[in-house]
C-alpha cells in the first residue's frame, strides 16, 4: 500500500468536488437566496484541499504511480467518505443544518443516491443548496470514482482497480478496450439519458430548476425533490409518467443503453436480468394496483399511475413519491418493503442487492432441487448462454450473507436506540438499500432529523456501504487487509 | 492504435501488456476464461473470451477498425485462420502469427500477398535456435544483439572478481582501453544504474556494451573472459530446437551429443542427423555425463521443456566440468536470475518471439528493437531524419528521457561510439538504450516534425 498515491488521487477527486460547487453556485446567484457565500466558502476549502493533497503527494518522475487491488478499496471508501465530508459543507456554512452529523447525513444520503433526508420545509430552503442537493445524487449515481478515471488520464491500469471497487457487480467485463475510455462511454450515456429526461420534464411544463433537479435526482435513482410533496407537487400525470419511466432507464445496466444506442435493440430484450427486472416492475405493479383499486381507490388508471411510479421507484431506489403511500393497504406496503430488498441491474446507477444476483441465487435454488432428483445430472447456473462458475455463485451468497447481516446488525442498533419495529427495521433496508423514505416514523412528512444522532450514523454508513456494494467498505474492517 | 491479441500465453499477455503501455487500444482473445480473468486484474485491456478463429468473436472484437492482429496461440492453424479471416474480412493492415510447425515456416511463398497473406510469421524455436548460435559464437558474452545488419553487437556479460576492471571508473576505462566501446548500461543486484564517466565498475556488475562486431573477441578477452570457440557440445533434451540447433552445429564441424530421455525420440533424431551422437537417458544423470566426458565439453545447453530442469541441469554439468552452459527458459522473470547464478547465457524463445513482433511493429523510423535483460530496457536502432529534433545539435544538449544512452552511430558504414560532443547528421543509424517506460517519448523525438511534413 502506498499512501502517497492514495493521497493524491483523493486530492484530485476533491479538487473534482470543489470545481462541481461552481454549478450550485451559479443557480444561487441566478435566484439571490442568500446562500452564495456558504457555497462559495465550500467551493473554496475543498478545491483547496484537493489541491494541496494532490500537489503534495503527485508521484515524481521515479515513484511507481501503481495500484495494487488494496489500495483500490482504500481509495473509492476514503473517496466517498471525503465527498461525503466535503459535500456537507454548504449545508454547515449555510447554517441549514448547523449539526455536523445531520450535514454528513444529507451529504452522504446525496452522494450515495439514498434520498433519505434530514430536512423538511424545502419549499423555503435557497436554490443553490436544493440544487447541491440534487446534484450530489446526479454524481454519485454513475460514481465519483468512475467520473474521475473518465476525467483524469493519469490512471491507467490503476484505474480498473477503483472501477472495479466502485461497483462490484458492473464486473470487468469493459465496454471499450480501456477504462478511462468505458468510465467515458458510461458517463456520456448517462449524460445523453439526463439530457432527454430535462427535455421531456420541460416539456411537461416544468420550471428548468425542478426539471433539471428532478432529472438528476431521477437519473442517479436518488429521489431528493424540491419540495416536500416530492414529485406529488406538480400533480401531473404525463411528469409522473416521464419520470416513471426515466426511473427504470435509470434501474437497466447502462450497457445495455449503450447496445440500444449503438442500434443493436435485440440485445437489450434478449438480457435475462432486464426481463427479470422488467418481470419484478410488472409484478409489483399488478400487485399494488389490485390492492388499490379493492381498498382505497375506485379509478383504475390513478391505481396504474401510483402503483407503477411507487413499484418503479422503490425497485430502483429512487424514492420519489407522489401519493401518502402510508395510508395504503398492507398489502401495498409490504410489496414497497421488499421491493427495497431487489434494486435494478447490476451495472445501473440502482443500490440494493440488485435483480442479477437475486436472479442467480434463485436459479441456484432450482439446480439444488433438480440435483435432488436427478443425482447424477450436471447442470450449472447459466446466465443467457453463459455458465456461471461456482466461485461467482459463492461470491454472490457472500454478498447475500453480509448484505443480510448487515440489515440486521443495524436493525439491532436502532432498535436498541428505542426506535419502534417498523421505524428500525425499514430505515435500515431503505438506507442499506439506497431507497430513501421508509416507514413509521421516517415515512414522508416525517423525516429522519428526528432520529438520535447515532441512528443517523449508522443509517450513513449503511448508505455507503449499500452504495459500494458491502465488499469494498467491510474489507477495511478485516484485520487480514491491513497485515503487509 | 487498436489491436487484437489471440492467445494470453506469456507471449501474448507481454505484447498485450507492452502495447497498452504504449497508449494502444488492446483487445484480448483466449479460450481460457480463468486466464483472462487474471490478466484483467493486470492490464488495461479488454478481454473476450473465445476462439481467436471464430469469426463471430472476430467480429465481436471489433475487426473492422483493427489496425493489427497478433495471432500467438499455440495452435498453428488457429493463428493461421485468424490472420486469414482478418485479412479477407476487413484488411487489417498488420498481421503477425506464430508459427511453430519446422518446415511450415519455412514456406516464404506461402504466406505472401497472394496466398494467406501473413506479414510477419514467428518460429520461437528458430529464434531459440538463433540466439545460442549467437551466444556460441561470442562465448564469454551472455547476450548478443545485432544492430546495423550485424556491423554492431550489443553485448552483455558479468564482471568476474578476478577482473583487472573492478574497482576502475569508467573514464579510467576508457582511458585504458583504446578501442572504441561504450558501456551503455549496468545491471547492478538488479538496478539498473545509468552509467557516468564517474562510475565504478565492481565485480558482479552486468554490463551492456556496444561495439562493432569485429572487435567484439578483444573486448571480451580484456575483460577476461574465455573466448574459445566451440568443438564439443553437450545438449540435453530433444524437442524441436535441440534438433534445429544440431543441425545447425553440424553443418560447422561441431562435436554434437543430444542426451532425450525417450526411446523413440533418440531414434527419430539419429535417422534425422548423421554425425551428431545421440544418447538415451537424463540429462541431469551424473553417471551418464561422466561417461560422455563432460569435462571435455565446452558446452552443455539445456534444452528441456521444463526450465527448472533445464537449470539445475545447466549447473550440474558445469560443476562437473563442462565450461559453459546455457540454458531454455521460457519464464521471463526468470531471465535476469540467471547469469546471477553461474550459468552463462539464457535462450529464452518466448522473450525472441516478443523482440522480433517488437522489432516488427517498431518499424518505419525505428528500424529495430531489442527488450533487454528483464524487459525493464529497450535497444532501439533509428534512421536519423532531416526533419527529427535529434540531428544537428551536440548530443551533450539535447534532454533525453532519464536513463537513455546513445550506444552508437553509422555513418556511411563507419562506426561511431559517441560522446558529447558527437553531432548526429541526417541519415545516421542511431542506436540507443533507453528504458521501456520512455520508448514513447523517445518515438516521439524521433518523429515531432516527422508528422508535420506528413
Amino acid at each position: 500500500m502506498k499512501f502517497r498515491n492514495i493521497l493524491y488521487i483523493l486530492g484530485a477527486l476533491l479538487f473534482f468536488l470543489g470545481l462541481a460547487m461552481v454549478f450550485p453556485l451559479l443557480w444561487s446567484i441566478h435566484y439571490g437566496d442568500g446562500d452564495q457565500l456558504a457555497l462559495i466558502l465550500s467551493l473554496m476549502l475543498t478545491g483547496a484541499t484537493g489541491a494541496i493533497l494532490y500537489l503534495i503527494f503527485r508521484p515524481g518522475r521515479n515513484d511507481d504511480p501503481t495500484l495494487t487491488h488494496r489500495d483500490g478499496f482504500i481509495i473509492v471508501s476514503l473517496g466517498w467518505i471525503l465527498a461525503g465530508a466535503f459535500g456537507s459543507l454548504p449545508y454547515l456554512f449555510s447554517g441549514i443544518l448547523p449539526n455536523v452529523v445531520d450535514a454528513f447525513f444529507e451529504s452522504m444520503s446525496g452522494f450515495t443516491t439514498t434520498g433519505a433526508t434530514v430536512l423538511s420545509g424545502l419549499d423555503s430552503l435557497p436554490r443553490g443548496i436544493l440544487f447541491w442537493r440534487s446534484f450530489t445524487q446526479w454524481l454519485g449515481g454513475m460514481g465519483i470514482i468512475v467520473l474521475s478515471i473518465a476525467i483524469l488520464p493519469l490512471l491507467g491500469v490503476g484505474g480498473m482497480q477503483l472501477y472495479k471497487a466502485e461497483l462490484p457487480s458492473r464486473g470487468s467485463n469493459k465496454l471499450k478496450p480501456r477504462v478511462a475510455e468505458t468510465a467515458r462511454t458510461l458517463w456520456l450515456v448517462y449524460t445523453i439519458l439526463s439530457a432527454i429526461e430535462f427535455i421531456l420534464l420541460l416539456v411537461g411544463g416544468m420550471d428548468s430548476f425542478n426539471a433539471l433537479c428532478h432529472t438528476f435526482s431521477s437519473m442517479s435513482s436518488g429521489g431528493f425533490s424540491t419540495s416536500d410533496a416530492g414529485v406529488g407537487q406538480f400533480g401531473s400525470a404525463y411528469i409522473d409518467g416521464i419520470i416513471t419511466v426515466f426511473m427504470f432507464a435509470a434501474g437497466v445496466n447502462f450497457t445495455l443503453h449503450y447496445s440500444l444506442f449503438t442500434g443493436n435493440i435485440g440485445a437489450v430484450f434478449r438480457n435475462s436480468e432486464f426481463r427479470f427486472f422488467l418481470g419484478v416492475v410488472l409484478a409489483a405493479t399488478a400487485a399494488i394496483t389490485f390492492n388499490l383499486r379493492f381498498n382505497i381507490l375506485d379509478d383504475l388508471a390513478g391505481c396504474v399511475r401510483y402503483a407503477s411510479f411507487h413499484a418503479v421507484s422503490f425497485t430502483t431506489g429512487t424514492g420519489f413519491t407522489t401519493a401518502e403511500y402510508t395510508a395504503w393497504p398492507t398489502l401495498s406496503k409490504a410489496v414497497l418493503l421488499l421491493l427495497m430488498f431487489i434494486g435494478g441491474s447490476a451495472g445501473s446507477t440502482t443500490g440494493s442487492i440488485k435483480c442479477l444476483r437475486i436472479m442467480l441465487v434463485l436459479k441456484h435454488a432450482y439446480v439444488e432441487l433438480y440435483r435432488l432428483v436427478h443425482p447424477h445430472a450436471v447442470k450449472t447456473v447459466k446466465l443467457g448462454t453463459r455458465i456461471v462458475y461456482p466461485e461467482t455463485m459463492a461470491s454472490i451468497w457472500g454478498f447475500l450473507i453480509l448484505y443480510l447481516g448487515l440489515t440486521l446488525a443495524a436493525f439491532l442498533i436502532l432498535a436498541a436506540l428505542g426506535l419502534d419495529l417498523l421505524t428500525a427495521f425499514s430505515a435500515v433496508a431503505a438506507t442499506v438499500g439506497n431507497v430513501g423514505p421508509a416507514f413509521g416514523a421516517v415515512s414522508p412528512p416525517l423525516t429522519y432529523g428526528n432520529l438520535p444522532e447515532l441512528a443517523k450514523g449508522i443509517l450513513s454508513f449503511c448508505m455507503l456501504a449499500g452504495r459500494l456494494e458491502i465488499y469494498t467498505l467491510i474489507i477495511l474492517f478485516v484485520p487480514e487487509f491491513w497485515k503487509k | 492504435m487498436k489491436a487484437i491479441v489471440i492467445g494470453a500465453g506469456e507471449v501474448g499477455y507481454s505484447i498485450a501488456d507492452i502495447l497498452s503501455r504504449e497508449g494502444n487500444d488492446i483487445i484480448l482473445i483466449d479460450r481460457d476464461e480463468s486466464r483472462l480473468k487474471a490478466i484483467a486484474e493486470n492490464l488495461d485491456v479488454q478481454t473476450i473470451v473465445g476462439s481467436g478463429s471464430n469469426p463471430r468473436i472476430l467480429k465481436k472484437a471489433k475487426l473492422e477498425q483493427t489496425e493489427m492482429i497478433v495471432a500467438v496461440t499455440d495452435s498453428d492453424e488457429t493463428n493461421i485462420v485468424a490472420c486469414l479471416i482478418a485479412s479477407a474480412k476487413s484488411k487489417v493492415p498488420i498481421k503477425i502469427a506464430r508459427i511453430r510447425t519446422i518446415d511450415l515456416d519455412r514456406e516464404s511463398d506461402l504466406f505472401g500477398k497472394d496466398h494467406l497473406n501473413i506479414d510477419l510469421c514467428i518460429n520461437p524455436e528458430r529464434e531459440a535456435v538463433k540466439k545460442a548460435m549467437r551466444l556460441m559464437e561470442y562465448a564469454g558474452a551472455s547476450e548478443v544483439i545485432d544492430f546495423a545488419d550485424g556491423r554492431i553487437k550489443l553485448i552483455a556479460f558479468s564482471i568476474e572478481a578476478t577482473c583487472g576492471m573492478v574497482g576502475k571508473n569508467l573514464e579510467e576505462f576508457s582511458r585504458i582501453y583504446e578501442e572504441d566501446a561504450l558501456i551503455a548500461s549496468i545491471l547492478r543486484n538488479d538496478q539498473l544504474v545509468a552509467p557516468s564517466g564517474s562510475t565504478v565498475l565492481q565485480a558482479k556488475d552486468y554490463i551492456l556494451v556496444f561495439v562493432e562486431s569485429s572487435k567484439v573477441v578483444p573486448l571480451l578477452r580484456f575483460f577476461g573472459k574465455d573466448t574459445k570457440q566451440a568443438e564439443r557440445v553437450f545438449i540435453m533434451g530433444g524437442g524441436t530446437t535441440a534438433l534445429l540447433l544440431a543441425e545447425e552445429l553440424e553443418e560447422r564441424g561441431v562435436t554434437t551429443k543430444i542426451i532425450e530421455k525417450r526411446q523413440n525420440r533418440c531414434e527419430v533424431i539419429s535417422g534425422r542427423l548423421n554425425r551428431t551422437i545421440c544418447l538415451h537417458g537424463d540429462g541431469t544423470s551424473q553417471d551418464l555425463l561422466r561417461e560422455e566426458n563432460i569435462q571435455e565439453a565446452d558446452y552443455f545447453v539445456a534444452l528441456t521443456s521444463d526450465e527448472e530442469a533445464n537449470i539445475l541441469g545447466a549447473l550440474l554439468a558445469k560443476q562437473m566440468g563442462a565450461k559453459r552452459a546455457l540454458c531454455l527458459v521460457n519464464k521471463i522473470e526468470y531471465t535476469h536470475l540467471i547469469p546471477m547464478i553461474g550459468i552463462d547465457g539464457v535462450i529464452n524463445p518466448r522473450q525472441a518471439t516478443i523482440g522480433k513482433i517488437l522489432h516488427y511493429i517498431r518499424k518505419g523510423k525505428v528500424i529495430s528493437s531489442t527488450p533487454l535483460s528483464d524487459e525493464k530496457a529497450e535497444a532501439v536502432e533509428f534512421i536519423a531524419l532531416e526533419t527529427s529534433d535529434i540531428t544537428g545539435r551536440p548530443l551533450r544538449v539535447m534532454k533525453f528521457p532519464p536513463g537513455t544512452i546513445i550506444g552508437a552511430i553509422i555513418r556511411h558504414d563507419r562506426v561511431i561510439i559517441p560522446s558529447g560532443e558527437t553531432v548526429i547528421l541526417p541519415g545516421d543509424h542511431v542506436i540507443l538504450v533507453t528504458l521501456r517506460s520512455a520508448i514513447p517519448q523517445i518515438e516521439k523525438i524521433l518523429t515531432v516534425k516527422l508528422d508535420y511534413f506528413g
